[in-house]
């Protein structure tokens, strides 16, 4: 595929991961994106979605493990997880620097999950070609 | 040229955290993109009905961040003039300057952006 086929995606994630079906979706259409030889800019997790980066997060062992899915693909294809850090301190998720601030004796983000800003969300809806929202 | 970013609002104001969040993100859109249109649709008119008591329900007042939509230049706010009807609300009981718009107008106005948010 030539680079001017290639299309940028950026995603949205704004359903909870334990009671939705909107985070596996999104990552089931990162891995179709990916496959397709596309490209994906960065996943911006807002509302419930920031669940998706609790590290405290055991399935059955039955169950997909969303949040390592998550994990082992950005990971291998070298994309952003950014968490809303307004969204996840409403939740309950906490990286060790805001622990230490809020005196907090536990932090729980997942690794390599970001907490950022909604202005990260505006910049990865201006860098890509496709904003898609689960 | 800077992408048209449409930000749907379809949820009553309290019962989730959905539509105060929402708000969240337009307002700090808004400070990236001067080209963001808000729609609020369906339930989503209720966020604008004028004199909600959050803290009965001991939710937080957002109400008075919809008037910073003014002072950060969001101009383009469009309301479901069929919403209203169905819901008995008149545009004298919204608490901010809005534009009616109806579902074909709504629909066009949506077809122009080049991304959507909906809530």
């Amino acid at each position: 595929m030539s680079d001017s086929e290639v299309i940028k995606f950026s995603l949205l994630v704004t359903g909870n991961p334990a009671s939705s079906q909107n985070t596996a979706s999104a990552l089931q259409f990162c891995e179709a994106v990916l496959a397709a030889g596309h490209k994906i800019c960065g996943v911006f997790f807002y509302l419930d979605g920031v669940l998706t980066a609790s590290d405290l997060i055991n399935p059955a062992s039955d169950e997909v493990n969303i949040p390592d899915r998550w994990v082992a693909l950005a990971t291998q294809y070298k994309f952003a997880l950014e968490v809303c850090v307004s969204a996840s301190l409403r939740r309950g998720i906490v990286n060790e620097q805001e622990a230490a601030q809020l005196g907090l004796q536990h932090y729980n983000l997942k690794s390599p999950f970001l907490l950022s800003g909604l202005g990260q969300l505006a910049e990865l809806s201006a860098s890509c070609d496709r904003l898609i929202q689960f | 040229m800077e992408k048209k970013i449409g930000i749907i609002n379809r949820q009553a104001p309290h019962g989730s955290s959905t539509a105060r969040e929402a708000l969240d993100l337009t307002l700090a859109m808004s400070a990236f993109n001067e080209s963001l249109s808000i729609f609020f649709i369906g339930d989503g008119v209720y966020q604008l009905l004028a004199k909600h008591q959050a803290d009965f329900i001991l939710q937080k007042d957002f109400q008075p961040m919809l008037q910073m939509l003014e002072l950060y230049d969001v101009e383009q706010i469009y309301v479901c003039q069929d919403s209203l009807s169905v819901r008995n609300i008149s545009v004298e009981q919204l608490v901010i300057k809005t534009t009616l718009l109806s579902t074909d107008e709504i629909n066009e106005y949506l077809q122009q952006q080049h991304q959507l948010m909906s809530f």
